[in-house]
């Protein structure tokens, strides 16, 4: 143990205490993902640079590492999801995946990192024209020369783990908002990433689907020596399950730190997001006039 | 004054900002159309879909049409004693401009605003991101085989169309009213050139295909991605093609068939 880092302790520690997990990966030292000073706001309708969204944000992912992104609305954590896949492009600051700046490649290189990751969408995003199976087929069929045989094995295993083997032949107009997502978690690792991200992986379960989804977004990651982020909401569910969390409000990283420091942190943000409390430093109001006024009552 | 001047730049503006955009799209489509050809199941796939299901419309449309121009033509001819020519004349007017043109204006609101509803409602549905994200090019594997599938569907329906049209002719001009029969065909074989009239008549529809379906992908592709968008942009395919395809015929007509 002499040689392991003390976020690696850390980590084991947080492995053996969790003993729903079939398995633990040790992270590697180096950093896999890092996203180093990123500035990014959304042009406006005149194309100019509208509001910021990130503002010199730092992150860094290790390979075997899941990571929790939290923050409020709007606070910019699908962005940067996007972000790392190429899908929207820093003002300023890199994103390195895998030793490579995810920016500066060409289409043909971009798609080659893209077929290294696989990204859950928070809607699903499934294809409507296509059924369950389909659906989870489509970026074997698309990527590699194998059989259907094969195929077919390799998308009933990826739709037994979500528990939807059954569902294989429905349209996806003929599944609830959960089952979409947990169809489009067994697509997004088709393929074995590398990288796994989560955009709101617990949205609409119910909480059997909610458990078994996030010990399997644990066991997926270990098993895959993956790096998995995932932005979400549910404090209590991911701090079961992650490695480590960072906090993002005003476009930059508020707080980190292991599941166990997050719990034990005084941060009034992090304190107030973990109590889900409307008092603190994130405001529940969007910036408004005086209500009084603006519903017309006397001062 | 100077909030007119502003809005007319910005209009302006806008419109070059598209124009830029609709032509790197399209070399895009053009240079990414290698799997629309290797893997042509899913053109045919869309061929079915876009120009199978435009049949009926297209079919029922050029029948009317051809009622109308036999009695039309017959009208018009029987003051001069030509009514012998009316197959020729019915024949001409579709193969030449009919049968393409309201085959275009057909198309562009039977399969256009289908075209374009289904991709603006994928790019909504964030299916086109994923797709991105799964390292397929959405151009490649979603706008490819649906542009070449109108553009192959295009002339044929459009052939179908001038088909059906002379038959409604014939049963206008000779079954209904009397023309006669041997003179109806032949006048027609003697005077319809393959070349000029038939082969003109092909050149158009296929740039037909082309304009009509690049401005449905193009309006799908560029919708906003809420249900306005898609609507505004559907109704902008209808527009915008049935524009083109009046001005394009004026200036095809005037290059082919100009001192002919």
């Amino acid at each position: 143990m002499a040689a392991v880092s003390r976020d690696q302790q850390l980590l084991l520690l947080n492995c053996a205490t969790a003993n729903a997990l079939a398995a633990c990966h040790v992270p590697s030292p180096s950093p896999f993902v890092t996203i180093k000073g990123a500035s990014f706001a959304y042009p406006d309708l005149t194309g100019a640079a509208g509001r910021q969204i990130l503002s010199g944000l730092d992150l860094e992912v290790k390979r075997g590492q899941l990571v929790a992104l939290m923050g409020g609305s709007g606070s910019g954590k699908t962005t940067v999801l996007r972000m790392l896949g190429g899908q929207v492009r820093p003002q300023a600051g890199s994103v390195i995946f895998d030793g490579q700046d995810v920016h500066a490649q060409d289409l043909k290189g971009l798609y080659a990192l893209r077929r290294r990751m696989g990204m859950l969408f928070q809607f699903g995003a499934l294809f409507t024209d296509m059924s369950v199976f389909d659906n989870v087929a489509f970026p074997l069929r698309e990527h590699t020369a194998l059989p259907e045989s094969a195929i077919r094995d390799l998308v009933l295993m990826k739709l037994h783990a979500v528990g939807l083997r059954g569902a294989q032949a429905l349209m996806p107009s003929e599944i609830s908002g959960g089952m979409s997502r947990r169809v489009a978690l067994a697509r997004a690792i088709a393929l074995d990433p590398q990288l796994i991200m989560y955009d709101e992986p617990f949205a609409g379960l119910d909480p059997i689907s909610l458990g078994i989804t996030a010990n399997l977004i644990r066991s997926l990651n270990d098993a895959l020596g993956a790096a998995s982020i995932v932005v979400t909401h549910d404090v209590h569910e991911s701090l079961a399950i992650v490695d480590y969390v960072y906090f993002l409000a005003e476009g930059r990283i508020v707080a980190q730190g292991t599941p166990s420091a997050i719990r034990a942190s005084d941060l009034p943000y992090v304190r107030q997001f973990i109590a889900g409390s409307p008092e603190g430093p994130v405001r529940f109001h969007y910036p408004a006039d005086d209500y009084a006024r603006d519903l017309g009552l006397p001062q | 004054m100077i909030e007119a001047t502003r809005k007319l730049g910005q209009l302006i503006i806008d419109f070059v900002v598209k124009l830029g955009y609709g032509t790197r799209l399209f070399c895009s489509l053009l240079a990414t159309s290698g799997p629309a050809f290797r893997r042509f199941r899913l053109t045919v796939a869309q061929v079915h879909f876009i120009g199978n299901y435009s049949l009926v419309i297209i079919l029922v449309s050029g029948l009317f049409v051809g009622f109308v121009l036999g009695l039309q033509g017959y009208n018009t001819l029987q003051r001069y004693g030509s009514e012998q020519a009316l197959g020729l004349l019915v024949t001409l007017s579709l193969v030449r401009e009919l049968g393409p043109v309201i085959t275009a204006l057909l198309f562009a609101g039977r399969a256009g605003t289908s075209i374009t509803a289904e991709i603006g409602l994928m790019k909504a549905g964030e299916q086109l991101s994923a797709m991105e994200m799964m390292a397929v090019s959405p151009i490649a594997r979603i706008l490819a085989p649906r542009f070449w599938a109108g553009v192959i569907s295009m002339p044929i329906l459009a052939a179908m169309f001038s088909a059906v049209g002379v038959f409604g002719g014939y049963i206008v001009g000779v079954v209904m009213i009397g023309v006669d029969e041997g003179a109806f065909w032949s006048q027609m074989q003697n005077g319809v050139d393959w070349i000029e009239d038939v082969g003109n008549g092909v050149i158009k529809s296929v740039v037909f295909g082309f304009a009509v379906t690049f401005i449905a992908v193009f309006e799908g592709y560029d919708a906003q991605p809420t249900p306005e968008g898609v609507s505004h942009a559907t109704t902008r395919t209808v527009v915008t093609s049935s524009l083109a395809v009046l001005a394009l015929d004026f200036i095809l007509t005037a290059l082919m068939f100009t001192g002919a």
